[in-house]
């Protein structure tokens, strides 16, 4: 199908479309907001919690910030960044990866992943994510093998996924 | 399958300039990560949004029947259908699917073929309810111009069958298809149907 046309007759069209919101079919309607995103099949989604939990809170200690401040660092509710480094059964809101992931300077999406928000699809991150998990230990101080496994995950982090092959 | 590329041209809503897109005649694995990783949050920090504010359900966008899982395994199904999409700036900005095996119910041309378009989607950052202001206008427009073509192309005479969204209803009225009301098989959805006149208009070279 090749569809030939003018730059103006295009673009008459989108003026004349407006705001106008246009969807068809039963597959385009939204999902219910009580339904959360498909968590991270594939990956023990507890253990990428898991994971997502330390990260933050090793994060926050590396940069040697209270919950308080980081808080306002990032601009996100304290109460927030307590149930996100203690609870692994809450899941945080798009918005509050969107400013840690900036915050800390690591992939958005990778930090989507391990929150359970998308789903990882390479077996590498995964197992990364579980090997940190298990590595950390919620102490005062970040000790040394600490900081190390923070360290490796960082940049873990900041990677791109592979591209699949078609 | 090889995918057919149309140079088409969006509006940027912000600036008012003219955005090189492309319209393709197929859907891609391309299609379902951007589906996934951009189109999906997006959605879901407003579906929360709106919980969170406890706005009562008759005041959201439009009908939020479907769950995630649902949803998902459609979208990620549709690499075995006939797909459109819209690719601008690297990012999918729209999608849709059609299906070759059904017949018209409006009356001048009953039982006849036509193209039925299974789901049209627009990414949610073009989406007014969604996103204000939206980045790009004509992305629906061009998918539905791109079914009517197809049906040329098959034959059916532009011929093009729907069930429209609620908040789509006026648009699909004021461009001339003929409304034969909700039905209940598809939620209550209303059926929209284009004759082959109103095809040819829709898609004159003329402005």
């Amino acid at each position: 199908m090749k569809l030939q046309r003018s730059r103006e007759w295009w673009l008459a069209r989108a003026r004349r479309e407006g705001d106008a919101a246009i969807g068809a079919g039963m597959s385009a309607l939204d999902p219910l907001p009580e339904a959360k995103p498909t968590g991270a099949t594939g990956m023990n989604v507890e253990e990428a919690r898991i994971a997502f939990g330390k990260f933050v809170n090793l994060m926050r200690r590396r940069k040697g910030l209270t919950i308080e401040e980081l808080a306002k660092e990032a601009d996100l509710d304290v109460s927030d960044l307590l149930v996100i480094e203690d609870h692994i059964e809450y899941t945080p809101d798009p918005r509050t990866i969107y400013k840690l992931a900036q915050t800390f300077d690591v992939s958005q999406q990778r930090l989507m992943q391990l929150a359970g928000l998308v789903v990882a699809n390479d077996v590498g991150f995964r197992l990364e994510a579980v090997r940190f998990a298990a590595r950390s230990e919620a102490v005062e101080k970040l000790n040394v093998e600490e900081a190390s496994a923070l360290e490796a995950f960082i940049g873990v982090l900041s990677e791109r996924e592979p591209q699949r092959s078609k | 399958m090889t995918v057919e590329v149309s140079r088409i041209y969006l509006l940027d809503v912000a600036t008012g300039a003219s955005i090189d897109a492309e319209l393709r005649d197929g859907i891609e694995q391309e299609q379902l990560d951007d589906w996934r990783t951009k189109w999906q949050p997006a959605l879901a920090v407003v579906l929360q949004e709106l919980a969170g504010r406890g706005v009562p359900i008759s005041q959201w966008p439009q009908s939020w029947h479907w769950n995630w899982d649902q949803k998902s395994a459609r979208v990620q199904g549709l690499l075995s259908y006939r797909g459109l999409c819209v690719v601008a700036q690297g990012e999918t900005q729209g999608l849709a699917q059609i299906d070759l095996t059904k017949s018209c119910q409006e009356s001048r041309q009953a039982g006849r073929p036509l193209v039925y378009l299974d789901y049209l989607e627009v990414a949610p950052w073009n989406r007014r309810e969604i996103q204000r202001p939206t980045r790009f206008r004509g992305v629906g427009t061009a998918l539905l111009s791109a079914a009517v073509q197809l049906s040329l192309d098959e034959g059916f005479k532009g011929r093009l069958g729907l069930h429209s969204l609620p908040q789509a209803d006026d648009f699909y009225r004021g461009m001339g298809m003929t409304d034969l009301g909700p039905d209940s098989n598809y939620q209550g959805l209303r059926y929209f149907e284009m004759t082959a006149d109103h095809a040819r208009a829709f898609l004159d070279e003329e402005d």
